[in-house]
């Protein structure tokens, strides 16, 4: 399909119908999505659903099968390697395991995209490496080697990273992931005053049901490669959809109906044998 | 970004306006080290300032790092809501000596 | 039986699949030589790991290597009563063959393993996707540093090499079994011609590129692979795998370049 979307400007990214297999498997199967500029959105979903894939494909690292993915107006089936750079350069990505250069120490980390793009005195990149330190509470420990944080401060680490060249998109990938919740709300906290005050436009992939109702403008939910639910955290909580509400209520398993079938299961007998008898 | 030093009687003067980004920033500290260097006091009008990144902001800091190892009079006025709400971010405001006029900071500096 | 057939398919497409994309990276590596801006300083510090840190085994190998040969060759000389021959038989086979071969072999181990499970670990853990996101190109940040290091250390490695490998032989000859001094040197700088340098040179620098290339392509594009999402142990696959095909690739390559060059 290659429809013109109308790219209204209050869209950061608009998203249709987007495919992607990997080999045999479908694992994004028509997903559309807007993300409204200066918003948080939470993708949602449990695992397997393809959140990462979806990632991964509004980053440019991932080609889908058909779909289309525009960012910040520029359309990814068409733009050159420089195109995509330079809208790079306007995004800052915080990887789940951090993704950390294990060469380097935090400070040179979050300098290097600076190093590498601009020009500017090298005091002036010290400065504002501290400041984006100071802003994730990590400006003690700017010597430091990823291999000696801890799980926090590698996080926290990655996000003075994706914000050094003051995106005005940035992507989360799992803030909470592996964090205690002081830590993560801590975490929270920051990324609502990041849209707060500089207005970014945010993404963040998680499966933390709280996190994501306390910072989200906007939830989209995932399921098995299809959008089940998008909208305001408001409608996601009124949605009528059983799979919402299960995810939502976290309810038990359902208890069992036939314990035959269950039986059957656990022992391994085939449905065969079990008319046999 | 336009920024432009206006000699005053006892200080300088900086006006900044438009957009402070990292193309632009690097001018901008030029023109503030220039300034202290020369040995003059400096207050700099962010009035016109629709828009600053870090770099910006960094480069106001190496500039009161200047003027304090050199004892001259720094101060910021005239700081627009958006500049304010980075400044606060970073918890630079309470580090800024801020200035309601250019009277203000000619009787204290 | 079908199966095994059906195996060797798979295993032989999957070579040409590889091979494919080591080719493919060569290219990549290439393309980005000509882009600027370059930076001096991780190349820099790639010669230091593949050179400066290499030094040592090479030495030792050339050291040990070369007192075998004068050995042997003295040995085998004897017999015909022209041991005054020594200094020719070992410097000419050092020269032409075993230098290049040894050292890189040497660098293969020492190097090209950990190249590999570096670069691997880096893909893993999403390092070689965050550089793209960066805007910094991972095949000139990464990959271009390491070949371009491997071309230039693999030939001063081999100089060293046969440097201490002709005086290993040397100690074996004058010092050991007390032939003269002259003879030993004279013979050689007789016997080796601008050839014997050109091909061993033509060697050396070819090893470098075939180490650093295939290494790091193993590494590289390890998540192409079934080894991918194996994490650790996948890259401990990908090592291994790595330094075999590294090693085998240039003995095959000593023959072809061999064989073209005489």
């Amino acid at each position: 399909m290659s429809q013109t979307t109308p790219s209204s400007s209050s869209n950061a990214i608009v998203i249709r119908d987007l495919v992607v297999d990997y080999g045999p498997r479908r694992i994004l199967d028509g997903v559309s999505l807007d993300v409204p500029a200066g918003k948080i959105m939470v993708i949602m979903g449990g695992s397997g659903t393809g959140k990462s894939t979806l990632l991964r494909c509004m980053l440019g690292l991932k080609k889908p099968t058909s779909g289309s993915i525009e960012m910040l107006g520029t359309d990814l089936r068409r733009a050159s390697k420089k195109q995509m750079y330079a809208l790079r350069k306007q995004m800052g990505v915080a990887f789940q395991g951090g993704a950390l250069f294990s060469s380097m120490t935090v400070a040179e980390n979050i300098q290097l995209a600076l190093r590498e793009h601009t020009k500017l005195d090298d005091n002036t990149m010290q400065i504002m490496t501290r400041i984006k330190l100071d802003m994730v509470n990590m400006l003690p420990h700017e010597h430091l080697m990823p291999s000696e944080l801890s799980g926090g401060m590698t996080k926290r680490t990655a996000l003075a990273r994706a914000l050094i060249m003051d995106p005005k998109l940035l992507f989360f990938d799992e803030p909470s992931a592996g964090l205690d919740p002081v830590t993560s709300a801590e975490i929270d906290d920051l990324i609502l005053m990041l849209r707060n005050t500089l207005g970014m436009t945010i993404v963040v992939v998680t499966h933390e049901l709280e996190s994501a109702f306390k910072i989200a403008d906007n939830i989209t939910i995932l399921g098995k490669g299809i959008v089940l639910e998008t909208g305001t955290p408001q409608q996601i909580r009124l949605s009528e959809k059983p799979e919402i509400q299960a995810l939502l209520n976290r309810q038990p398993r359902e208890t069992i109906v036939d314990t035959d079938a269950h039986l059957r299961a656990l022992t391994g007998e085939s449905d065969d044998a079990k008319d046999e008898d | 970004m336009e920024c432009s030093i206006k000699a005053e009687s006892s200080y300088d003067l900086l006006s900044v306006s438009g957009e402070v980004d990292l193309q632009y920033s690097p001018q901008l500290r030029e023109k503030i080290l220039a300034s202290l260097k020369a040995g003059r006091p400096l207050l700099i009008d962010l009035a016109g300032v629709s828009y600053i990144d870090s770099s910006g902001i960094a480069s106001l800091v190496e500039g009161y790092q200047a003027a304090k190892s050199a004892k001259l009079g720094y101060g910021l006025m005239n700081i627009s809501q958006t500049a304010m709400q980075v400044l606060t971010l970073t918890r630079l405001d309470r580090i800024f000596q801020i200035y309601a006029s250019a009277a203000d900071f000619e009787q204290r500096a | 039986m079908l199966n095994r057939i059906e195996n060797l398919g798979t295993g032989t497409l999957r070579l040409f699949e590889e091979a494919g994309r080591t080719f493919n990276l060569l290219l990549l590596v290439a393309w980005q030589l000509v882009q600027p801006p370059y930076r001096l300083y991780p190349i820099v510090r790639q010669i230091y790991f593949i050179g400066a840190r290499s030094l040592t085994v090479i030495v030792i190998s050339g050291a040990t290597i070369g007192m075998v040969l004068g050995l042997q060759f003295y040995n085998i000389l004897e017999r015909f009563g022209s041991v005054n021959l020594l200094g020719s038989g070992v410097a000419l086979s050092v020269v032409r063959e075993i230098g290049p071969i040894m050292t890189a072999l040497m660098v293969v181990g020492r190097a090209g393993s950990a190249m590999c499970a570096e670069l691997g670990i880096m893909r893993i853990t999403e390092q070689v996707d965050a550089l793209e996101c960066m805007a910094i190109n991972p095949d000139k940040h990464l990959v271009m540093p390491r070949v371009i290091a491997g071309l230039l250390s693999v030939p001063l490695l081999t100089a060293i090499f046969n440097f201490v490998a002709i005086y290993g032989g040397y100690f074996v000859g004058v010092i050991m079994f007390g032939m003269a001094e002259g003879s030993y040197m004279n013979g050689m700088t007789d016997a080796i011609e601008w050839e014997d340098v050109r091909l061993g040179l033509v060697k050396s620098l070819i090893f470098g590129v075939l180490i650093t290339l295939i290494c790091c392509a193993k590494g590289y594009y390890m998540h192409l692979t079934r080894a991918g999402s194996q994490g650790a142990e996948g890259v401990s696959h990908v090592t291994t795998d790595a330094v075999v095909l590294a090693s085998v690739s240039i003995l095959f390559a000593d023959f072809i370049i061999g064989a073209l060059m005489s």
